[in-house]
This record gives C-alpha cells, structure tokens and sequence, in this order.
C-alpha cells in the first residue's frame, strides 16, 4: 500500500531521473582534425578554422568568435556556461544562449 | 590589472606570426607568386592598383605612427609588449604594401611623390585625427581610434580586397590574409584592453566618442571618392580584369557580388559592414556609437 506520502516521493523521483538523464546525457565529443588553420601555433591549430561564408554551417562544438570572426573548435558539445579562448586574437569567452535558442558568446573583460 | 594581460607576450607572437603563418613568405606571399601580367601590362589596371595600394600604405603608415606612439602612453608593460610586437606588425604591413607599389612599377624615386599623387585627402584627415590623440598621450582614445576604429575599418576593407583578389591575384589575396591575421589581434587588444579600462574611466567615454564620430566622416568620405567619385574607372577596370582572369567572375562578400555590383553597391556593403561592426564593438566596451554627418 502506498503511504500518504507517495505523491511527494513520486514527484521527487521524476525530478530525480530528470535530473539523472540530464546529466548523462553525456555530451557528444568530437575529433578535431586540422583544418589548415595557421595562426596559432601548431599544437592548438585543430582548435579553429576559418568561416567560410555562406554555405558554411557550425557544428554543435563549434561557434564564432566575435571579435575576430574564426570558427572555434570544442572537443566536446558546446553548452550555455562554457568558457572559451579565442587564441587568435586573445578574447576570453563565455557561451550564453541568444533569445533564439542558439548558442552564441560574451566576451569577458 | 586583468590577468589577460600576461598572455600578450613577445614568445607567443613569435610562435604566431614568423613561425606561423609568415614562415616561407616574402614580403607576406609564397617566393614563387608575382603581379599578374595584365594588372601590370594594363596602364588603367595599373594605374588603379597602385590607387588602391597607396591608400594602404598611408593607412598602414598611420598605424605604425600610432601603435609606436602608444608604446610609451601605455599604462603597463604587457600593454607597452603588446603595442611594441603590433609596431613590428605595421612596419611590415607599411612595407609589403611598399614592396606591392615597386611591384606595379613605381620607382623608389618615385615613392613619396606617388604616394602625394595617390593619396585620398579624406584618408589623410581620418590619420589626423587618431595622430593628435597619440601625441597627446591619450591612451585610451589613441587605442579606440587606432585598435578598434582603423582596425575595424582595415579588416573589413582587407577582407572585401582578399574576396575580390582571391581568383585571379592570389599574390596580393596572401599578402592582405596574412595582414588580416595579424588585424585579428589587434581589434582583440583593443577591445580587451579598453574593455576593462572604460570601465574604470567612465568620464572619458564622451571624448572617445567625439573622435570616432570624426573618425567615421573621414572614413565615410574616403569611401565615397573611391567608389561613386571614381565610378569610371572602378567600373572599367573590373571589367578589364575579370575578363582577362585577374579578378573573379562572382565574388561574394556579404550577400553582395562584388564581381557585379555597381560602385554605389560596393561602397554600400563595404560602409554597411564597417559601421556595423564599428557598432558591435563599441557596445561591447561600453561606449556609443556615434554616427557622423553625412558626407556631401
């Protein structure tokens, strides 16, 4: 027999398992392959690619830097809370999600 | 002081700029790359690239005088390493786009009275401008007018010259990449450094803002003359050279083919981008973008 406070428990159990499946679900990772990046030096080129316009697309791990407009690379999916470096032109970053729903980022002075 | 600060220093611009990206150039492109033959062979071609050249080198001569003179009106030594490896930057910009007049045949002889012949009197008026505030030591507006507005405006201009040159001159499309790499550390410095620093000079935003709005008209009116005041001459040449291969038959620079576009339409986006960012950035460093009069 469920006792009087099986609502409450149940409830605390959902909030449980969401919270659970949130934090394993696991963000996706990625190799980072060379994209002939050479503006930083060579250990950290996989880090970034340049945009390449219109047809262009970013991946989950990917955003734009604001200030100098490279594509910086995350080996992991990016999320709101994320703290970046752009190298290229020496920016710390923050990712933030815009109005949208997308990821964007704040530069942090 | 923000610890930012501490990455700029002179082993990771070497890392970057000689050892990176500018290791195996000359003058800024591979050895092997030259001039294509009909943008030197072509008297209206020519003539019109060493136009466009001496407003870099004015430019770039500008932002040599400017990074060296901030040197000694920084307030720290991270920021005084910073200007000092920028300093180098400029010096190499002002002469590879140097090397770039010899290249369409000026002679040496010739520089400065080319240069004097060349030169957009509004581009000089916008150098005027950001020079007074160096020489007076005013790090702060010397930083904006030079990091993030000459800066800002290089990197726009210096991107829509790559997209137009890319195809048929890829000499002068490695040459302006490499410029460009190392613009992206300059518009950073700018805005990190006066990012922190307008904060905690608050009363200095009005002055700042009353030069970039000076700034703006000049540059404004450096545009109109290039495009609309030398309708027949852009619309000839690029026809000359995308016929001949020196120029792309499409390129597209923000949503607009510059291949295609009529002079208004190019010095539209190429205005449009460069306020744009000009906005953006500001906003970001906690200062208001200040929209000039309208050039006649």
């Amino acid at each position: 027999m469920p006792d009087s406070d099986e609502p409450g428990m149940i409830a605390n159990r959902i909030e449980k398992v969401r919270a659970k499946r949130e934090a394993g679900s696991e963000r996706r990772h990625f190799e980072l392959d060379d994209r002939g990046f050479n503006e930083v030096p060579k250990k950290w080129r996989k880090f970034y690619r340049h945009w390449e316009g219109d047809g262009d697309t970013l991946g989950p791990n990917e955003i734009i830097c604001p200030v100098c407009k490279v594509v910086i690379r995350s080996v992991k999916e990016l999320r709101p809370g994320d703290r970046l470096y752009c190298m290229p032109c020496m920016s710390r970053l923050l990712v933030v999600e815009a109005d949208d729903g997308t990821l964007t980022t704040e530069v942090v002075y | 002081m923000a610890d930012f600060l501490s990455q700029y220093s002179i082993q990771r611009w070497l890392e970057m700029c000689p050892q990176g990206y500018l290791e195996d150039t000359v003058y800024g492109h591979s050895p092997e790359l030259k001039e294509p033959d009909i943008v030197v062979d072509n008297e209206l071609l020519r003539e019109e690239s060493i136009r466009t050249t001496v407003q870099l080198v004015v430019g770039e001569r500008c932002a040599l005088a400017a990074s060296s003179g901030l040197v000694n009106a920084a307030p720290d030594f991270p920021s005084k390493r910073f200007l000092a490896t920028q300093t180098l930057d400029e010096a190499r910009h002002v002469e590879i786009c140097t090397r770039r007049l010899f290249d369409l045949g000026v002679k040496e002889e010739d520089l400065e009275s080319t240069i004097d012949d060349f030169v957009n009197p509004n581009l000089v008026k916008f150098a005027e401008v950001l020079l007074e505030k160096v020489s007076d030591g005013d790090f702060i507006a010397g930083v904006v007018g030079q990091n993030i507005v000459l800066e800002g405006m290089a990197f726009s201009v210096f991107e829509m010259l790559e997209a137009v040159s890319k195809q048929g001159n890829p000499k002068f499309a490695e040459t302006l990449s490499g410029t460009i790499a190392d613009e992206r550390r300059h518009v950073g410095f700018g805005e990190n450094r006066i990012g922190s620093l307008i904060r905690e000079h608050p009363e200095r935003k009005a002055d700042v803002e009353k030069m970039q709005a000076e700034m703006t008209y000049h540059m404004l009116a450096t545009f109109s003359d290039s495009f609309r005041g030398n309708r027949a001459a852009v619309e000839e040449t690029r026809a000359i050279a995308v016929a001949e291969g020196a120029e792309a038959d499409t390129a597209e620079w923000h949503g607009t083919d510059l291949a295609s576009a009529s002079p208004e339409d190019m010095e539209a986006v190429l205005a449009d981008t460069v306020l744009g960012e000009f906005k953006t950035r500001l906003n970001r460093i906690g200062l208001e973008y200040q929209s000039p009069p309208v050039p006649a």
